[in-house]
């Protein structure tokens, strides 16, 4: 069998395989973080002084442990306490509390970016607190925070190939399995560095789509 | 006027894009002479100087010092040349991360490779002369605008320039810094700097020019002794523009 | 409980022999991102449009491959395939520098770019060629702006070089999984360590604060 069928034949259908289970990670990741992240940077600038101090612990440790070390305590760490998670729902919890961590820092600029007349005038309407915070700080925030929550998508797509290291065999796994029976490290590994190439191209492809679709007019230029 | 000129620019013109902002633009000038550039913003003065010395790159034109013609392609040249040319712009250009003595030095020790020492103390010398002895540990952020200025002059003074360009030098200073700055221009002219300046200040350029220079969107309409500029002249768009100078500024007879 | 604790202070001494090789990693790769970054970045903004092709190139190859997967291209595959003999140490380094390299560059160039154009011209009117403007004008300014970028980078290739245990770097993660699976204490060994990058973290960036301080200009404000 030649080399370019033994490509072709064997090693691209599993490493197909492989990228399947990292999209199945990255985008449950992805919505729970950014859902996370919404909350928390929400708390840490509208919460009380507990909630405030709770919120910013969570994101000091999150942002400040390397993920591998975040996965780990999941996967190996937990059932030191009984508590005992698959390698697939150890990743997407470890994945999703750490971008949360860093899309709420996110946030928490742009909400505290907007002036604070917005919130004065709302509150003259007789909006209630809350209703505030979800019909006018939120959707002029989110606006401002998406940049760097764009970017940190763009880490989620990298990163989710640490799941390898918890014995979640996605994309990276895959290939590293194949790659050791085969001894084809760079072939299989450029392949699966394509792969990476397309998805965090097309995901920076998109981001900018939605920003552009969400500018509101006048305020083109706003943190660009 | 028999001498040879020190710099003659000859057709210069630049386009950017579809606009022409400078056309057939031609000056010469000789030793210990100062030449001023009048004219509406954005009718090609600071293209015109910076041409010159070729900090903007003239689509067609010829530059001549001493005689020698320029040739801009060749770097080494390009750069001798330039020092023999002082420049000061309008906003200044320090440089922000050194102090007003090294913003001096600078130019002696990285580009005419004068030792550590001898460069301090020409650089103390020339910022003395622009009267800023005191001030020359302080960066350009902690200097009003006219110190600035002065330090920049006495920066390009420093190269021992034969020929000075002065483009727009208190455009950007508040009125009542403007004066220190002119007096320093004026002490340059005394003792006997060659100098192409372009300013909005009428009333100077009527004191100390040798020549006037009117240009307006890129062409050079009328040229001559200031009291025919800018009392008796030709063109009539001359005459509206001194006009409209003299109602802004004031009269100065 | 207590035992835990027993273990895991046995531990420590061998755990705070990784944070050399941690550090060592981090500093090595810094360094190698910091020199080749300001080339890239120079090159970007100055160079020929051939020049800044290629370099854009570079830039979003390595910031759009994950770092294990260079590890493994580079470790397992490109440099045996071209007979180079290299530990896993050095070649983590050079993987690490290789995509701080890319992300600097970009920190650099937008400093540059910020930098008013004026500067470059006052530099050109004294008769100075551009590569001299460009090191005695343009860096000092640039490097300057960009400690802060810096700083976050650093934080980066710090929680970046955990993943070289993958190779058998055997940095504090490496250390910490190793004495947990012999121990079973995994949990206190693995909180350990991302305490350890935490502080770590946090000294480089106070470090990187105070040279902040020490190298801004003095009434100068952006």
């Amino acid at each position: 069998m030649g080399e370019m069928d033994f490509i072709q034949n064997e090693v691209l259908p599993s490493l197909f395989e492989g990228l399947g289970t990292s999209i199945l990670l990255i985008i449950p990741s992805a919505v729970f973080g950014l859902v996370i992240g919404v909350a928390i940077g929400v708390f840490r600038v509208f919460g009380n002084p507990l909630t405030e101090k709770l919120a910013s612990t969570y994101v000091a440790i999150f942002r400040g442990f390397p993920l591998v070390v975040q996965l780990f305590i999941w996967y190996f760490g937990l059932p030191h306490l009984g508590i005992y998670f698959s390698p697939y729902t150890a990743s997407i919890i470890g994945f999703s509390l750490c971008s949360g961590a860093y899309h709420s820092e996110y946030v928490r600029g742009a909400l505290l970016s907007i002036k604070r007349g917005q919130l004065l005038a709302a509150q003259a309407l007789g909006f209630t607190r809350t209703g505030t915070i979800v019909s006018v700080i939120l959707p002029q925030a989110l606006r401002r925070a998406l940049p760097g929550c764009g970017n940190e998508l763009i880490y989620l797509i990298k990163y989710s190939s640490l799941a390898y290291m918890i014995t979640c065999i996605e994309l990276t796994g895959k290939g590293k399995i194949i790659a050791s029976e085969t001894f084809k490290f760079t072939e299989i590994f450029m392949i699966i560095g394509i792969f990476y190439l397309v998805m965090t191209t097309i995901a920076g492809r998109l981001l900018q789509y939605v920003e552009f679709r969400l500018e509101i007019p006048g305020f083109e230029h706003y943190g660009a | 006027m028999s001498k040879p000129p020190v710099l003659r620019a000859e057709n210069i013109t630049k386009r950017y894009g579809k606009k022409v902002v400078l056309n057939n633009a031609s000056l010469s000038i000789c030793e210990r002479e100062l030449k001023i550039l009048i004219g509406p913003s954005g009718s090609g003065k600071s293209t015109f100087l910076q041409c010159i010395n070729f900090l903007v790159t003239p689509d067609r034109g010829r530059v001549w010092l001493d005689g020698r013609e320029i040739l801009r392609t060749h770097k080494r040249d390009l750069n001798a040349y330039r020092q023999k040319v002082g420049m000061i712009f309008q906003d200044f250009n320090l440089f922000d991360h050194l102090t007003a003595l090294a913003n001096v030095e600078i130019g002696l020790t990285r580009v005419r490779k004068m030792g550590k020492e001898e460069a301090c103390e020409k650089a103390m010398q020339e910022l003395d002369k622009v009267g800023l002895r005191d001030h020359i540990a302080k960066y350009p952020a902690q200097l009003s605008g006219g110190q600035k200025q002065r330090v920049s002059i006495a920066r390009a003074l420093a190269m021992d320039p034969e020929v000075m360009l002065l483009d727009e030098p208190t455009s950007a200073l508040d009125p009542e810094l403007i004066t220190e700055v002119l007096a320093v221009i004026k002490d340059l002219r005394a003792n006997g700097m060659t100098m192409i300046m372009s300013t909005h200040q009428l009333n100077f350029a009527s004191e100390v020019a040798d020549e006037i220079i009117f240009l307006e969107d890129g062409i050079i309409v009328e040229v001559g002794p200031p009291d025919k500029i800018l009392y008796e002249p030709e063109c009539e768009r001359t005459i509206q523009f001194c006009s409209k100078m003299r109602e802004l500024y004031g009269n100065s007879r | 409980m207590i035992e835990s604790l027993v273990i895991l202070y046995g531990a420590l001494p061998y755990l705070f022999r990784g944070v050399l090789v941690t550090v060592s990693l981090v500093v090595g790769a810094m360094g190698l991102g910091l020199l080749s970054g300001i080339a890239l970045a120079v090159g970007q903004v100055y160079g020929t449009p051939w020049t800044r092709r290629l370099i854009g190139f570079y830039v979003w190859f390595f910031r759009g491959v994950p770092l294990i997967v260079l590890l493994f291209l580079f470790y397992f595959g490109l440099f045996t395939m071209l007979g180079i003999n290299l530990s896993a140490f050095t070649a983590s380094i050079i993987v690490l520098g290789l995509i701080s390299a890319a992300y600097q560059s970009q920190i650099f160039r937008g400093a540059i770019l910020s930098l008013p154009t004026g500067q470059l011209k006052a530099a050109r009117a004294l008769g100075m060629s551009d590569s001299r403007a460009i090191i005695s004008i343009i860096l000092p300014q640039a490097l300057r702006l960009s400690v802060p970028g810096w700083s976050n980078e650093y934080s980066i290739v710090l929680k970046d070089s955990a993943v070289t245990y993958a190779v058998g770097v055997t940095e504090v993660m490496a250390r910490a999984h190793f004495v947990a699976s012999r121990t079973y204490e995994h949990l206190p060994l693995y909180f350990a360590a991302g305490v350890i990058f935490l502080m770590l973290t946090f000294l480089g960036t106070k470090g990187l604060r105070l040279l902040e301080d020490r190298v801004r200009i003095p009434g100068y404000v952006r």
